[in-house]
């Protein structure tokens, strides 16, 4: 009998009989090692050209005039016989973009176009793309080194964003994320590398993306919460890292991560922030006023005081004050919400469509995330404030930003038009992990609106609801619709909740 | 090995001393055993590789091997041979004890009447060097297929690498003793290691590396890498680590790279602070200058060592310049002004001469990158630090960047720094936003920025930086957004009266700036002229700023005139 069973396990397919059906937890590792496997090609560009890239069967060239607004097909109606270096740069992308929104510089075997002009979402190339910036990478992303758990977090998200299920990720997630993780808390860009707030928001969100119990029980909450005290300063700000920079970067980043994991705030008295006389100064005491300090006089915020105003840097600083408390309580308090939101619409182009980072500087695809994520955070304050505290701010009764104009901008102009797939900056630019992102979650801010509901979802919280935007004229096909994100997580709601109930309902370590 | 009989060591001392160094020298030898008396001058016949060689001197070596084949006696043609053969076969095999010193004695006799060659004996040791000759070299080509000549350079290899080596090893040695603190019997003198046998070593470790890759290969050759061959880092025992076979992202490190890794490890779980750690964190820099660990550790290294800031400075520079992109160099440099400034702090004329050094290398990369920010973020840090604020030779070069580009936002921005947090002009500390008034600010000072600005803005009417820098000076000075409206008023003519059929017409309006429309919208409303502030909206929503059209719709709504007909 025993040896029969020896026999059997050495041949897991006996002849006469059908393969046994594997596990589904069995088939699930083998689809992953697949994928990863497949990507474990040396070089990547050769990957590139054998992912075998699908398109919905395309109709023909749109043989009905295109409809599309002369804003987006024209110079802006202003512009000063002034040239410089900056006016020089900027006219030069106009004429490489208005090709592109114009639907005449095309692959018509790669790209659609539909009566608007836009052409459809190469969500299959895209996918491709993330997949394989997932996998082995080449010796010459050497300069990733210290950034591979953005790799984990961009690929994750934007697959996510994508609709795809990620979870078959799991086992993989977790393996990494436990070879980043420092003993001392904090998870690090890899092996031996120092515990940072950027790589470990990266991990904890592509855990959470992943999710599962097994996963999350990799994060030692203990070693987080201790070395997070390490690294909170007095004037309420962060560190990034032990001795690293202090930014309103890490102000998110930590923000994100202490409320995802449902960490306590008292710091210990080894942090270089605890003050004997004042117990109530906790990890999050002096964020917000942190954050307030780093608005500037254009209005938007810069990444430290008396810096210059810049996209990301908004986006940290609108996130980080969501999480502190009320969103419509909060970001009126220590923003000057009405220059805010000048300086914000300011970053949007025409005819270019697409959001630039700072006064000045040109349209890029990752904005689309930085400046567009604000909008619903704005309007969600405007919205709460004006019907509660009767401010003078009126709420937003249409959007803020033009939703067409982005949306135009990222089919158009921030889509690899090649096998590679996958977004990017601008035309002239190469798709890469960063950008496809946040240009998707760009995309998802264009194409969704969020309600914050007065009473939260318990524990005191805003609770973000999403419908998708139906004002006015559509200028995208229904299936190419991404996946709406958190607002403030840039992970999906249903991520957010998983890992918030799990340490919630932990209670304590 | 045969015993140590006299005869059994040397049956027939030239020929088989000459083989035991080179097989060439083996004589020819027929079948015969009494012709088997070769002598050394004796021609062999041609053989081209070292198989054939090898073969051939086998075959001198064993004269019945060929014959008998498989060990069969009966190939043998005479009894005689046969019996030496079997003499020489139990010779090598049976043992003293077994069979008696005399019968010992007679089976050497036997074999040595006919003066077979000892090395011939051991068939199994032929059989093993057989072996070694198959393999192949480093190229993967068969050594056996070596001419003679290949062979012997091979041979000269071998030899060399065994002395460096030996060198290698007298070197390990010698430190060792230094390390102890040996003192040199003759001299007196303690034993050291000086730096050019370090030199001498490490050279001599490269020449070793290859050497066995030349002879070998580079298969299952473990520790080889740059730093492995330094024999500065001998001690260090690197800290290798492996991603997880199914680690996401992974990187193909070159080995390079995953080596000086692995010794970074090693030395910063050491906490080891040293001249050679400074050089790993180089050596790092160069190949991948966006690790932030390898940066910290650096900083630390230079202050445990209290090496000469300013050195590191001159040697950031350069770096800097070839990585325009990179940022962890800007906190690099902030550590090490932190670490420096309390040295000059109490002395003008260093604080002015470092401000000044400072000022010369960003605008060197300013050139290369006007909007650079964290080369801007640093400088506004730096001028905060050293208290440069009022410094007439910091606000000329942001004019001069200004002069150059008038749109660059980076420039703008430091200017209002400059100005608006000089702790003569405005009250210090953060009691008041940059978007509020601060009543500390000079009227004059006002009025000088009010005034650059709108030169400015004449210029680029469009440029919203100027109109952006213009609204905060006069937020900041505490002045009524009216003070600038007439200018504002220069940049719009005829709002409105484009109507319906307004092109042709020669009334229509001219705007030469969205700006100056969404400065006068505010103007007109703080003066609660909502009409003429809604018309400079809408006309942005209608015609001169489209695409923020929801915006300009909300600030509308803002104007609370109710609905308002399109």
């Amino acid at each position: 009998m025993s040896t029969t069973t020896t026999t059997t396990s050495n041949k897991p397919s006996q002849p006469p009989s059908p393969p046994p059906p594997q596990s589904s937890q069995k088939a699930e590792e083998e689809e992953n090692i697949e994928i990863v496997s497949d990507d474990n090609d040396s070089d990547f560009s050769s990957i590139d050209s054998e992912i075998p890239f699908t398109n919905p069967p395309s109709h023909p060239f749109p043989s009905n005039p295109i409809m599309i607004d002369s804003l987006f097909t024209t110079p802006p109606p202003i512009l000063d016989p002034f040239p410089t270096q900056t006016s020089i740069l900027q006219s030069e992308t106009i004429d490489e973009v208005l090709p592109f929104l114009t639907a005449q510089s095309q692959q018509p075997d790669l790209f659609t176009y539909n009566d608007f002009g836009v052409p459809s979402l190469r969500r299959e190339a895209h996918i491709s793309f993330l997949r394989s910036s997932l996998g082995r990478l080449p010796g010459r992303f050497v300069a990733a080194d210290a950034s591979r758990p953005w790799f984990l977090y961009w690929c994750l998200s934007g697959l996510a964003m994508l609709g795809e299920d990620v979870r078959e990720y799991r086992d993989a997630v977790r393996e990494t994320a436990r070879s980043m993780q420092n003993p001392t808390g904090g998870f690090g860009g890899g092996g031996g590398q120092l515990s940072h707030l950027a790589t470990t928001y990266a991990v904890v969100l592509a855990i959470a993306l992943v999710g599962g119990e097994e996963t999350y029980e990799v994060i030692d909450r203990r070693g987080m919460w201790r070395w997070l005290g390490g690294l909170k300063q007095r004037d309420g700000g962060f560190e990034v890292c032990k001795g690293g920079e202090e930014d309103i970067r890490g102000a998110y980043c930590a923000a994100v991560i202490i409320t995802l994991l449902d960490l306590p705030l008292d710091l210990t008295p080894d942090s270089p922030a605890y003050k004997p006389d004042d117990p109530s100064f906790n990890l999050l005491t002096g964020v917000a006023d942190y954050v307030r300090r780093c608005q500037t006089y254009e209005g938007g915020i810069s990444g430290q005081p008396s810096a210059e105003a810049h996209g990301a840097y908004a986006f940290c600083a609108l996130g980080c004050l969501a999480l502190l408390g009320h969103p419509a309580k909060v970001i009126p308090e220590y923003l000057n919400l009405p220059s805010l939101l000048s300086w914000l619409s300011s970053r949007q182009y025409a005819p270019e469509g697409g959001f630039s980072g700072r006064t000045n500087k040109l349209v890029d695809g990752c904005y689309s995330h930085w400046v567009g994520a604000c909008f619903p955070l704005i309007e969600a304050a405007l919205a709460s404030s004006s019907s509660s505290s009767g401010s003078s701010q009126p709420a937003a009764n249409d959007s803020l930003f033009s939703r067409e104009g982005l949306i135009r901008y990222i089919l158009c102009c921030c889509q690899d038009q090649g096998k590679r797939g996958g977004l990017r900056d601008k035309p002239s630019k190469m798709s890469d992990a960063y950008h496809t992102c946040y240009v998707l979650s760009g995309l998802s801010a264009g194409m969704h609106q969020w309600v914050l509901d007065e009473d939260g979802e318990g524990e005191g919280e805003p609770g973000w609801m999403v419908l998708p935007y139906l004002e006015g004229e559509q200028v995208f096909e229904g299936r190419d619709r991404v996946r709406a994100v958190h607002p403030v997580y840039v992970i999906p709601q249903g991520a957010v909740r998983g890992m918030k109930g799990y340490f919630r309902g932990k209670g304590g370590f | 090995m045969p015993p140590k009989g006299k005869a059994a060591q040397k049956p027939k001392a030239g020929s088989s001393a000459a083989a035991t160094k080179s097989p060439a020298a083996t004589p020819a030898a027929p079948l015969s055993t009494k012709s088997t008396k070769a002598t050394p001058d004796q021609q062999q016949p041609q053989s081209s590789t070292v198989a054939e060689k090898s073969k051939h001197n086998f075959t001198l070596c064993h004269p019945f091997e060929d014959l008998t084949g498989k060990n069969s006696l009966s190939a043998l043609p005479t009894q005689a041979d046969q019996l030496v053969w079997f003499a020489s076969r139990l010779v090598t095999r049976l043992p003293v004890r077994s069979i008696g010193a005399k019968g010992q004695k007679d089976l050497w006799k036997t074999v040595n009447d006919h003066s077979l060659p000892p090395r011939g004996f051991n068939i199994r040791k032929h059989q093993k060097r057989q072996q070694q000759h198959k393999t192949a070299d480093s190229r993967g080509r068969d050594i056996g297929e070596y001419s003679t000549k290949e062979w012997e350079l091979r041979q000269e290899k071998r030899v060399t690498l065994s002395c460096l080596q030996l060198q290698s090893q007298r070197f390990r040695e010698l430190r060792d003793r230094q390390k102890r603190g040996f003192v040199d019997s003759q001299t007196g003198d303690t034993v050291l290691v000086t730096d050019s046998e370090y030199l001498e070593e490490k050279q001599r470790r490269r020449e070793m590396d290859r050497l066995k890759k030349e002879l070998y290969g580079t298969q299952g050759m473990g520790r080889q890498g740059k730093l492995a061959l330094d024999p500065e880092w001998d001690d260090v025992v690197p800290i290798v680590v492996e991603d997880p076979e199914n680690a996401l992202a992974a990187i193909a490190y070159s080995p390079d790279y995953a080596e000086a890794m692995s010794y970074l490890r090693a030395v910063m779980n050491s906490k080891e602070y040293s001249p050679r750690c400074l050089k790993l964190t180089e050596y790092i820099i160069n190949l991948n200058p966006a690790h932030y660990t390898v940066w910290l550790f650096r900083a630390a290294n230079i202050f445990a060592l209290k090496l000469p800031i300013l050195d590191e400075i001159t040697w950031l520079n350069q770096i800097a310049l070839e990585n325009l992109k990179n940022y962890q160099i800007w906190h690099h440099r902030h550590l090490l002004v932190e670490n420096y400034y309390p040295s000059i702090s109490s002395d003008p004329a260093a604080l002015s001469a470092f401000a000044a050094s400072e000022r010369e290398f960003l605008t060197q990369i300013l050139a290369e990158d006007t909007k650079n920010y964290h080369v801007w973020s640093y400088r506004s840090w730096l001028v905060g630090k050293l208290g440069t604020w009022f410094n007439p030779e910091e606000l000329k070069s942001t004019e001069d960047l200004i002069d150059q580009d008038v749109r660059n936002n980076s420039a703008w921005s430091h200017r209002f720094y400059l100005v608006f947090s000089d702790p003569e002009n405005c009250t210090p500390g953060d009691k008041y936003a940059a978007t509020e008034a601060d009543p500390k600010v000079p009227g004059q000072i006002v009025d000088r920025e009010v005034g650059y600005a709108e030169g400015k803005i004449r210029l680029a009417p469009q440029n919203q930086s100027g109109w952006n820098y213009l609204r905060g000076v006069l937020v900041k000075g505490g002045r009524e957004l009216k003070s600038v409206q007439s200018f504002a008023e220069e940049f719009v003519m005829g709002l409105g009266e484009e109507g319906e059929g307004g092109e042709g017409e020669g009334t229509g309006e001219e705007v030469k700036s969205s700006h100056a429309l969404d400065l006068l919208a505010e103007i007109y409303k703080e003066q609660g002229e909502k009409q003429k502030a809604d018309l400079c909206l809408r006309r942005l929503v209608e015609k001169w700023d489209r695409i923020r059209g929801g915006y300009w719709q909300w600030r509308r709504d803002g104007l609370g005139l109710g609905e308002v007909a399109a």
